[in-house]
């Protein structure tokens, strides 16, 4: 009896379903970048912007210490700009609480003016309420490699179990209160993802998935004009990654649905002061 | 791989072709392509030596004779060079447009540089389906936006009652111009674009791609990068053969099974993560060797391999002895041994039709074929056959794994590489993806920048294996036939 011994067997397994909700990522993730509050060097030192395969990252300022954008939402994780920083002013950053929703959010910056500009205004904000803060039904649109699909597919396995916060995936946009892109949208995409788009009831959201549905990641700025889902659609909410974490992706969305903060613009510690306080 | 680059005319290109598949007792085409438009070249390979050749032919008023009708395998790669560069395949038997339709302008060649010689020749990039006539047929359109959570595509079937009587596929809706975008960034970064081809084949890219660069410059990896490059390459196959083996489960409704693989391919993403730092082995394999593995990780991969090897065995032998799935598998979707020789169909759709390739015994590529496991051959061509080599993969992969963290070879993750690249330089790599035989070709131009960079994805050979296994079957068995050919579509259209 097959189907017996397949019983016995998931009754032997447990509940493997991880019961805290966006933990960090395991010690060996590469992670994705972050700023910490050591000043970066300027003078000179370019290596990260040097180094960066999406040139996400701009260092601007002259002598002294200087600012550092790094933009999340075109950076595919590749860890070179952590190893090439000298001044652990860039360090790896493991948490999988990324997604935002506002696309200027995904470009971190070292500069305090700034940092405190946007914390005031996401203070003013008023939080109106969320039609999908119960449940909220979502249409999967790839345009891309499939990386981000797979960890969408793999956040419905029963480690993640995306369902039990009243996400579900389904077949037809009809159905679906958000559309959630993945991939760069080129030339071949855009006109059955804007009529996809098209066949929703209102109220509906969009939410862009991984790096490439974000700005194109590798492909921006080609003759596929494959740029990202915001040239075709208004965008809710952003999660950077290549491809994000099944962790990342459930954030995203509870993000949409109002249960979550988006990911703040503050520094991380520097590695020394980290340690410093560890030892208090 | 360093290949022999010889210059045949136009006219003797086919019949050259022709002699070197039958001619050799296992020789096969790799690819046809153009480098810019005033050519054909060709990459034959030979798995029995390991030998590779690319012959080049000028092509005259941008029209050629067309291959299709005496070498069937070569109806994609027209397709896709008349799209690419304006080359027209004169006799053609169903020429269309398989990358660039309607939204791309008609006279938009992205990889042409000459100005088109016969312009006229230009249409208006409308698609048309083959329509099947008669009394009951009717057609079904599925696609581009599937109702799963997977890449898109257009499926056109012409049915009489729930037979398939034909399936038509449109592809190239996630064309990203991957190709062009290869010969634009600078070479030290080109390979965060390879990997980018298809990212679930991720390791297999990266792998073909710091190949091909590192045997433009002569370099060789130390045995060290080549055993963290095997166990990457197998990492992948492992995590995305758990995964195909769970979509059978899904597609038969025995759930059970296909949430089991979910998680235990969770297992073997976390193998990756250990290897690499990402779940998919992101950035990994680069020309010149591997990222340093931290001391203590290959230590933990073997616990976990052995552990995942232990977690597997029951939920696949429930699957294996099911009679339900048995019965939803068995003389379905047959593809016969001559038509997968003909279509040059690869990997584990050839193997399960009776074709003993598997680029791993025959080209260099991480510790193979030193490393190859024997190679996984089923005879009956359906569902059942594509699912048992599957199976048996998975189990060879996890030896492959385990023999190789078992005797570590010592060396530096990576070498020094030069500047820049040899100028007017040839040369190829041949890496058995998960999918099957993945070829990346690199030609230099005389400054040494990458010229053109052409890459066969697994499946550009296999999509037409769709269709032939598809037909005088039941439509309601298409999802189950089509998981179980396992098909890229990022990795056809680039």
């Amino acid at each position: 009896m097959p189907t017996l011994k397949l019983l016995s067997y998931l009754i032997d397994r447990g509940v493997t379903t991880v019961k805290r909700i966006c933990p960090p990522l395991e010690d060996d993730a590469r992670g994705m970048p972050a700023l910490t509050d050591a000043p970066c060097e300027g003078s000179g030192c370019q290596a990260c912007e040097e180094v960066c395969p999406t040139s996400a990252i701009t260092v601007r300022g002259d002598g002294g210490a200087a600012s550092v954008a790094l933009d999340l939402g075109a950076c595919i994780g590749c860890g070179l700009c952590v190893e090439t920083c000298p001044t652990a002013t860039i360090v790896a950053d493991r948490s999988t609480t990324v997604a935002a929703t506002r696309r200027e959010d995904l470009v971190l910056t070292n500069d305090p003016a700034e940092i405190q500009a946007r914390e005031s205004e996401r203070a003013a904000a008023r939080s109106e309420p969320n039609p999908f803060a119960k449940s909220v039904h979502a249409r999967v649109v790839s345009t891309g490699c499939s990386a981000c699909d797979a960890e969408i597919g793999a956040s419905g396995n029963p480690i993640f179990d995306i369902d039990r916060f009243g996400i579900h995936v389904v077949a037809s946009p009809r159905f679906a209160d958000a559309l959630v892109v993945t991939g760069p949208v080129g030339k071949g995409m855009q006109t059955a993802l804007r009529r996809c788009y098209d066949a929703m009831a209102e109220p509906r959201a969009v939410i862009a998935a991984g790096t490439c549905a974000i700005s194109g990641g590798v492909h921006r700025g080609g003759y596929a004009e494959a740029n990202g889902a915001d040239k075709i659609l208004p965008v809710d909410v952003y999660i950077p990654g290549c491809p994000p974490h099944p962790w990342s992706i459930i954030h995203g969305v509870l993000l949409a649905m109002g249960r979550v903060k988006a990911r703040n613009s503050g520094l991380l510690p520097s590695p020394q002061r980290q340690s410093a306080s560890e030892k208090e | 791989m360093r290949i022999t680059r010889r210059t045949v005319p136009v006219d003797h290109l086919l019949p050259l072709i022709r002699s070197w598949i039958e001619g050799r007792k296992r020789g096969r085409l790799g690819l046809i392509t153009s480098i810019d438009g005033r050519e054909l070249i060709a990459l034959v390979l030979d798995p029995a030596s390991g030998l590779a050749e690319i012959w080049a032919s000028a092509v005259d008023q941008d029209v050629y004779r067309s291959f299709t009708s005496v070498l069937p395998q070569a109806h994609w790669f027209e397709r896709a060079i008349h799209d690419l560069f304006g080359l027209y395949p004169d006799g053609h038997p169903r020429l269309k447009h398989l990358l660039l339709h309607e939204p791309y302008d008609p006279a938009c060649f992205p990889l042409r540089s000459p100005h088109l010689q016969v312009p006229d020749r230009v249409d208006d990039r409308t698609y048309r389906f083959l329509e099947v006539k008669g009394e009951g047929i009717y057609e079904l359109a599925v696609g581009p936006i599937h109702a799963g959570v997977i890449e898109p595509g257009h499926f056109r079937f012409s049915c009489l009652g729930e037979t398939i009587m034909n399936l038509e596929i449109k592809l190239g809706y996630v064309h990203r111009g991957v190709e062009k975008r290869l010969t634009e960034v600078p070479w030290p970064k080109a390979r965060f674009v390879a990997e980018a081809a298809a990212s679930d084949t991720a390791a297999a890219n990266a792998l073909a791609h710091a190949i091909a660069i590192e045997s433009l410059l002569g370099i060789q990896p130390s045995p060290f990068a080549q055993a963290m490059r095997t166990l990457a390459l197998e990492i992948e196959r492992l995590a995305m053969h758990i995964i195909d083996v769970g979509g059978m489960g899904t597609d038969v409704g025995f759930l059970g099974v296909s949430s089991s693989m979910g998680r235990l391919r969770g297992q073997a993403l976390g193998m990756g993560q250990m290897l690499s730092g990402s779940r998919f082995l992101r950035g990994f394999i680069r020309p010149g060797g591997t990222n340093p593995v931290p001391a203590g990780r290959l230590g933990r991969m073997k616990e976990a391999a052995s552990q995942l090897r232990k977690d597997l065995q029951p939920v696949i032998s429930i699957f294996e002895r099911h009679p339900i799935a048995r019965g939803r598998f068995e003389g379905v979707g047959k593809i016969s041994k001559s038509l997968a020789a003909e279509f040059g169909l690869v990997g584990v759709a050839a193997r399960a039709s009776g074709i003993e390739y598997d680029a791993r015994s025959s080209f260099p590529h991480g510790l193979y074929p030193a490393y190859a496991p024997p190679i996984a051959v089923e005879q009956g061509g359906d569902i059942l056959s594509r699912t048992r080599v599957r199976i048996r993969e998975i189990w060879t992969s996890l030896d492959v794994i385990e023999r190789v963290l078992s005797d570590i070879p010592s060396g530096e993750p990576l070498v020094e590489l030069p500047d820049s690249l040899p100028g007017g330089a040839a040369s190829a790599a041949v890496v058995e993806a998960f999918r099957g035989e993945l070829i990346h070709l690199i030609l230099t131009d005389e400054a040494g920048a990458i010229r053109r960079y052409a890459i066969k994805d697994p499946s550009f050979n296999n999509w037409t294996g769709i269709s032939i296994a598809i037909r005088n079957n039941l439509i309601a068995d298409f999802p189950l036939c089509n998981k179980s050919l396992s098909l890229s579509y990022s990795g056809n259209d680039l």
